[in-house]
């Protein structure tokens, strides 16, 4: 409790000695301390008190609710070249989640009369280095037009602004490709990707999915396509400096993996009927074993929906975090002004970089295996479990 | 007391990375061993081991992610 509000402490210790020699600035705060300690002598008897809560001496919140926010103001003065959020935090630091009004006016007269000089400001500022920023300050959704319907939020953010811009430049690339009819017979470098990426998941389908004529197959492929496309831009979208990477929200890649896995029902369902719950018991297992068969069977099944958004998310999320911890610690280190950490920087420098060539292979590869599994639940929904490919 | 939590329960949670390092080698040595025996196969099973490869560092992620998780969300 004390370590949370550390100015608690040191008021207490204060107020007890105020007539003492105090080291720091030595008119002006030993009247507030008096002055503040003869109103807590007022309202709660004794200094012992002041750890205490008294809501039947004290039921003015009103009070405390504005003692905070005048708190916050003044930091916000004295905090010049700090964001109103960093004083926000530095304020909530400072007053912790107290409600002794007597110690949060101490702290409010401290800051009026003695300015920068305050013990009050110190413990702010000291507050404010050891607030670490946090590395998912990067996946941080902000809502660039507010807009609610009913009590459903409809914001327009930065993730639907990135999703809506690579979205657009795919289309554009897909649209300039193919623009006369087709495009050239001798393809250039932008036809070529497409291509290869329209090759790339044709064979994927194909090989992955059996036991079906080729025009039945290739129902299924416009969807697989375009989910690979989806994350194939998206996740390397994300490496580009202060954008943001749209697939390390939980949300969006569980929405995706979620509706695959009921798109993947539903097909099995349509193409064997209710025979497709056979697909929870493989063949020849004597009756008696079969209730836990059955578990065994439909646990995994029902996990794939968690897992292939799970798998995407998490590779996303912790990469990017990685990439920025490292970058961090190289910053910190080039901004010491030492000439040995200088010299030391060069190697978070290179890790940085070197994660960077990584962190693209997995933002791809991941793209890969994502559409991979899809195929491979995709066959397993319509062969059941005749035919069993590597996986 | 829970900062200090914070902090064991983080380094305790990469203890996972050991997992993740048993299955990548595992992997690479597979495909050593499979191209050795019949290195006409070495196109298509490196295919795989890249695919197995992926799908182990996927779960290996998972690791630093609740580290992450723990450190900073909560």
């Amino acid at each position: 409790m004390f370590e949370k509000f550390p100015r608690l402490f040191l008021f207490y210790e204060n107020s007890l000695n105020s007539s003492a020699t105090s080291s720091r600035t030595p008119s002006q705060s030993t009247t507030t301390i008096t002055d503040s300690s003869l109103q807590s002598s007022d309202t709660q008897g004794s200094y012992d008190g002041i750890f205490e809560d008294h809501p039947g001496l004290n039921p003015s919140s009103e009070r405390i609710v504005e003692l905070q926010s005048d708190i916050r103001e003044k930091l916000e003065e004295l905090l010049i070249n700090k964001s109103p959020d960093a004083a926000m935090v530095a304020a909530e630091a400072l007053h912790g989640e107290s409600d002794n009004i007597p110690f949060m006016e101490f702290i409010l007269n401290d800051l009026n009369t003695n300015g920068v000089e305050s013990e009050s400001y110190k413990d702010a500022l000291a507050a404010l280095v050891k607030m670490v920023p946090s590395p998912l300050e990067q996946f941080e959704i902000i809502p660039f037009f507010p807009m609610k319907i009913g009590d459903l939020y409809f914001s327009f953010t930065n993730p639907s602004l990135f999703m809506l811009l690579t979205l657009s430049l795919v289309l554009l690339l897909l649209y300039f490709v193919t623009k006369k009819g087709g495009g050239n017979s001798v393809p250039n470098a932008w036809q070529s990707l497409v291509e290869l990426i329209y090759d790339f998941v044709l064979n994927l389908v194909n090989e992955q999915i059996s036991g079906l004529s080729g025009n039945v197959k290739q129902k299924f492929f416009p969807c697989i396509l375009v989910t690979f496309t989806f994350s194939l831009f998206r996740n390397p979208q994300g490496m580009i400096p202060y954008s943001f990477t749209v697939t390390s929200h939980f949300l969006i890649t569980l929405g995706l993996s979620f509706s695959i896995f009921i798109g993947i029902t539903i097909v099995g369902f349509q193409r064997n009927g209710l025979h497709f719950l056979s697909f929870l018991l493989p063949a020849g297992v004597p009756l008696p074993l079969a209730p836990f068969l059955v578990l065994l069977e439909l646990i995994p099944h029902c996990f794939r929906a968690l897992s292939s958004g799970i798998r995407l998310f998490a590779n996303m999320m912790a990469g990017h975090s990685s990439v920025k911890i490292l970058s961090g610690s190289a910053w910190t280190m080039l901004c010491m002004n030492d000439l040995f950490y200088f010299i030391g920087d060069l190697g978070p420098l290179f890790i940085v970089l070197a994660l960077t060539g990584p962190e693209l292979g997995v933002a791809i590869s991941q793209a890969h295996v994502s559409t991979i599994s899809i195929c491979i639940y995709l066959n397993d929904a319509i062969n059941l479990h005749q035919s069993d490919s590597f996986l | 007391m829970l900062e200090s939590a914070k902090l064991i329960g983080a380094g305790a949670a990469t203890i996972a990375s050991a997992g993740a390092a048993v299955g990548i080698g595992n992997v690479f040595s597979s495909l050593i061993h499979s191209v050795a025996r019949n290195p006409s196969l070495a196109k298509q099973s490196f295919g795989y081991a890249i695919l197995g490869f992926a799908l182990t560092e996927a779960i290996a992620l998972f690791a630093p992610m609740m580290a992450f998780l723990i450190l900073f969300v909560f």
